[in-house]
């Protein structure tokens, strides 16, 4: 499969996703889901400083030899964050469900659509990340 | 030689905890979620007490006041260094320094776990003194319900994460022999 196949596909699936967002907005004329496109746009951000943060790290001269054995206590926040914002997307319309402040179908709709746009933005950097891998077999 | 290091009868190494650094980051991701849980069942109730309720109680500053202690607590019990509280006291011309340094370290970890405690038996205190004494039902009886549920998840948030960090010490420990 060529990277424009993936982009292009990718970019579809971001699309649906956005669109069941705004359609749960739209449809019930309520526009208090659209916090969800937010929660889910930033619960990557964790994973990708915590790994840039480890890319940049320097092992040479700091003499701490575990090579990403015992994972920083930066990179364990972030993943707990990560955890923190995937839940939070989930449960910010189940809250306004719960508080009759949003619709049966737009709870379920923004839900969904959170979901996708976040498994989209995951698949894009798994993707685009794996390519580079292929240059250094030995990266442990 | 064996016998001594041993405090009870049955050997304890029939419990360690798996050793994986995935099960260690699912374990992370998992306490994070556990704490989106209670942040968000508590702000729930919050909501709940201004909308829809049909009833005189209201959340107030008094609900969240176990709340903000469960998340102290777990702060102070994660971002303590873990090396400092098993230093050995027998040995203490190696590392002479850093005995005092664990004993600090505990004072804390008791303080911080003591909060965390408070906290759930806080949501427990005001789920009875302010609903249950007060005979009302249940859908005011919810937010209260809603108050435990949050200092529970967080407490079971700080029990994964503290678990989850001791997969991998071990881990590394046997990798470092």
């Amino acid at each position: 499969m060529n990277p424009l196949n993936k982009i292009i596909f990718l970019s579809a699936f971001l699309a649906s996703g956005f669109l069941l967002i705004l359609l749960s907005c739209a449809l019930y004329n309520n526009y208090k889901p659209l916090w969800v496109i937010l929660i889910f746009l930033l619960a990557p951000l964790p994973n990708i400083v915590s790994s840039s943060i480890d890319n940049s790290r320097d092992n040479f001269l700091t003499f701490n030899n575990n090579d990403g054995n015992t994972p920083s206590p930066v990179q364990e926040f972030c993943k707990s964050l990560t955890g923190f914002l995937i839940l939070s997307g989930i449960s910010l319309p189940l809250t306004f469900y719960h508080t009759h402040l949003i619709e049966l179908g737009s709870m379920v709709m923004s839900i969904l659509g959170g979901l996708i746009v976040y498994v989209d933005i995951v698949v894009f950097i798994w993707f685009f990340s794996e390519e580079e891998e292929e240059n250094d077999d030995f990266n442990f | 030689m064996e016998h001594s290091n041993h405090l009870f009868r049955f050997n304890a190494s029939i419990f360690k905890l798996p050793k994986s650094a995935k099960l260690r980051s699912f374990g992370v991701y998992l306490s994070g979620a556990l704490y989106a849980i209670g942040f968000w069942s508590i702000v729930d109730a919050a909501i709940y007490s201004k909308t829809v309720n049909a009833s005189v109680v209201h959340v107030t500053f008094v609900d969240w006041i176990p709340f903000i202690c469960s998340t102290l607590g777990m702060l102070i019990v994660n971002s303590i260094e873990k090396a400092n509280l098993f230093v050995d006291s027998n040995n203490s011309f190696l590392n002479s320094g850093s005995n005092t340094n664990a004993w600090a370290a505990r004072v804390i970890l008791f303080f911080g776990f003591s909060l965390l405690a408070g906290g759930l038996a806080g949501s427990f205190m005001v789920f009875i003194l302010k609903f249950l004494l007060k005979k009302y039902t249940f859908p005011t009886l919810g937010m209260g319900v809603s108050n435990i549920v949050s200092n529970g998840c967080i407490m079971l948030s700080c029990v994964t994460l503290w678990l989850s960090q001791n997969i991998e010490d071990e881990y590394s420990y046997s990798l470092a022999l």
